[in-house]
């Protein structure tokens, strides 16, 4: 078996999992013609002085399947010929490639990691932190038993968090038309995705205005169109923006308070009565806090004469206006 | 000349045999059961693998894949024994890093995770977060959950669970009505902010599903289980349909319907005209129907049966009633 017999076919992963050995066992690093001539699944292919644009144009895709599995895949320019890209070699360094021998994780903290790896229910979230779990039990250590079952999950169901997400990784500006609440009609905005963050159960893009370097905080679900990844990219901000997009919102959610009167023993006198930062006053009415006074208005009107706004006067006249229209759509 | 886009497959059966060979070359022996066990895959897929990264390797300085320069197994006890012994290493010394959005996604959940009361060791946690960041190829990307409230209830149903008791408690239906309840706990689960107990109800006689917010005044009892977790048979659906539902048709602006997917039973029929799409969701009763399209106002219109329109116009009505007094 000292020559396999080039088969007519190589599978995908086998053409992958040969260039990652090929790369990780070069110091001074193969060029693309190397590359092509020499490794399985390529050389298969590879014509000597023939068109070989097609396997070139596979070599680039491939390239960055690998990338997007966080395999550090390097080129450096020829020392004697820059910029040329014939002479471009490959490498993938070790020191960048391999897990840091120091990192370890006790049987509980991989349960505890597994359990993480399932919170997503489904999307890239989903079948990236489950493939950050096979790393982790390619470490070998055991899993320890949890004493009750849990099953935690999120969903985001927002279209436009896989684009945000490749966006933030690229650090590109996007376009996209967003619903302000309480507006009509749809603006196209033009931003610098920083974070994404859930708060208070709902997804919010995090990000500047390139002009005016204002921070903006938009939520997911009130962007009524595609969003579109410019070319522009922009400087890589610090590490802390999911904690200031956090604390900037807590901030807003914070400041509103609305106070109601629950109808005592309904659904919505526990169900309000329970919820974080909730507290019922003296004179029986419950203060609520709330991040959006037409998403708030949306879900007391869902409890119908179970609750009753007494102030804010505007998010008042919000929830009666809801209503009327929900029994003239119905009557 | 198009070339179809490389399904994501081949990508997860990288990730897999990058995986896999460190593990492999920690073990100088392990069985394909075990190393299945370990990977929580079936027993073929290691087989496979294993196949693929025996006769895997390196061109080599003849750039001809000479046999030194492929990893190589004992084949006889792999064929024979379902036994896996790397018997020659190349390339690979160490478990890959995390990428960006892989650290990120973890990272994101066990942010979530926080709010269990077996995990409230702030500090314990963030010292995994830094260890996954470090073992990041680059900055993981920015991506945070909001930790949950902790709910004290969960201490409950934990404490019930490890001590082998029924853990008793009021609940309120979405009807408003409230029932004294014994449970033995089997599971507890979330959908978004909301968390849900499941478990063997003594007074139902049956698999039960209980909304966290809607339990008041939890109680470890004295009373043991008699179904345990293993003994009992949760369905995967968090709530399940019954022949009792009822099938309401509903107008719902397009942009809105996943909102109402959970709702919407897979074989309804859905067509779209104008930016609206008529389609069928199935509900248990009208008290939860008139609740969700009233939340939904100008979006969601019930269109039949008529009494289903009648609860919700009756519902809303009574709603605006209040402020006219």
């Amino acid at each position: 078996m000292s020559t396999p017999k080039p088969a007519p076919r190589i599978p995908v992963e086998e053409r992958l999992f040969s260039l990652v050995l090929a790369l990780l066992a070069t110091d001074s690093g193969l060029t693309k013609d190397e590359i092509l001539s020499t490794v399985q699944g390529y050389r298969q292919k590879f014509t000597r002085s023939g068109d070989n644009s097609s396997l070139e144009r596979q070599f680039e895709r491939d390239k960055d399947d690998i990338r997007e599995l966080g395999v550090p895949l390097e080129t450096i320019d020829s020392p004697g010929d820059p910029g040329n890209n014939q002479n471009l070699r490959y490498r993938i360094p070790r020191g960048a490639y391999e897990l840091p021998s120091d990192i370890t994780f006790t049987s509980e903290e991989t349960a505890l990691l597994a359990l993480a790896s399932m919170v997503w229910r489904e999307g890239s979230l989903s079948a990236e932190s489950r493939r950050a779990v096979l790393k982790i039990r390619s470490l070998g250590g055991e899993t320890a038993e949890p004493v009750l079952g849990y099953a935690p999950r999120l969903r985001v169901r927002d279209v436009a968090f896989d684009p945000l997400r490749t966006a933030l990784e690229k650090h590109v500006i996007v376009r996209f038309a967003y619903l302000k609440p309480g507006e009509a009609e749809a603006r196209v905005r033009t931003v610098a995705p920083l974070a994404l963050v859930q708060h208070q159960g709902r997804w919010h893009l995090f990000a500047s205005e390139p002009d005016s370097g204002i921070n903006k905080t938009f939520l997911l679900r009130r962007i009524v169109s595609g969003v579109d990844l410019t070319k522009t990219t922009f400087d890589a901000p610090t590490a802390d923006q999911t904690e200031k997009a956090l604390a900037g919102l807590d901030e807003v959610w914070q400041a509103h308070v609305a106070v109601v009167e629950v109808e005592p023993g309904s659904d919505a006198a526990t169900r309000l009565g329970k919820r974080r930062g909730s507290t019922t006053t003296d004179a029986g009415t419950l203060e609520l806090h709330y991040s959006d006074i037409n998403i708030v208005a949306d879900e007391l009107a869902g409890y119908g004469p179970e609750v009753l706004v007494l102030s804010p006067p505007e998010l008042r006249s919000a929830v009666i206006s809801r209503l009327e229209r929900t029994a003239a759509d119905h009557g | 000349m198009a070339e179809k886009p490389q399904p994501r497959l081949a990508q997860d059966k990288l990730a897999f045999l990058l995986s896999l060979v460190p593990y492999l070359m920690d073990h100088d022996r392990v069985s394909v059961s075990d190393a299945a066990k370990q990977f929580g895959v079936d027993e073929e897929h290691i087989r496979e693998a294993v196949r693929l990264i025996g006769v895997s390797g390196i061109p080599g300085e003849t750039s001809t894949y000479q046999h030194g320069d492929l990893f190589d197994i004992a084949w006889d006890d792999f064929e024979d024994n379902d036994q896996i012994v790397l018997t020659n290493l190349v390339a690979i010394d160490d478990s890959p890093r995390f990428s960006a959005r892989e650290a990120a996604a973890l990272i994101a959940g066990l942010q979530y995770l926080s709010a269990l009361p077996e995990n409230a060791d702030r500090a314990a946690i963030a010292s995994l977060m830094a260890r996954l960041s470090r073992a990041s190829s680059s900055e993981p990307t920015q991506v945070a959950v909001e930790a949950s409230e902790t709910d004290s209830t969960l201490s409950l149903i934990r404490e019930s669970v490890a001590k082998g008791v029924q853990l008793g408690f009021d609940y309120q239906s979405s009807r408003g009505e409230t029932e004294h309840r014994t449970v033995d706990p089997v599971r507890v689960e979330s959908v978004d902010a909301d968390w849900y107990l499941r478990g063997w109800c003594h007074l139902r006689e049956a698999v039960r599903t209980f909304r966290l917010d809607r339990i008041s005044n939890p109680v470890v009892t004295m009373e043991p289980i008699t179904h345990a977790a293993s003994d009992v048979n949760l369905p995967d659906t968090l709530f399940e349909g019954s022949s009792d539902d009822l099938l309401v048709t509903i107008d719902v602006a397009a942009a809105a319907a996943p909102l109402l997917a959970d709702y919407i039973p897979d074989d309804a029929v859905s067509t779209e005209l104008d930016g609206r799409v008529r389609t069928t969701v199935r509900v248990s009763h009208y008290h939860g129907l008139k609740r969700l399209i009233a939340s939904m106002p100008g979006v969601a219109t019930v269109v039949a049966p008529d009494e289903a329109r009648a609860v919700v116009a009756g519902w809303a009505t009574a709603g605006a009633a209040r402020y006219r007094n």
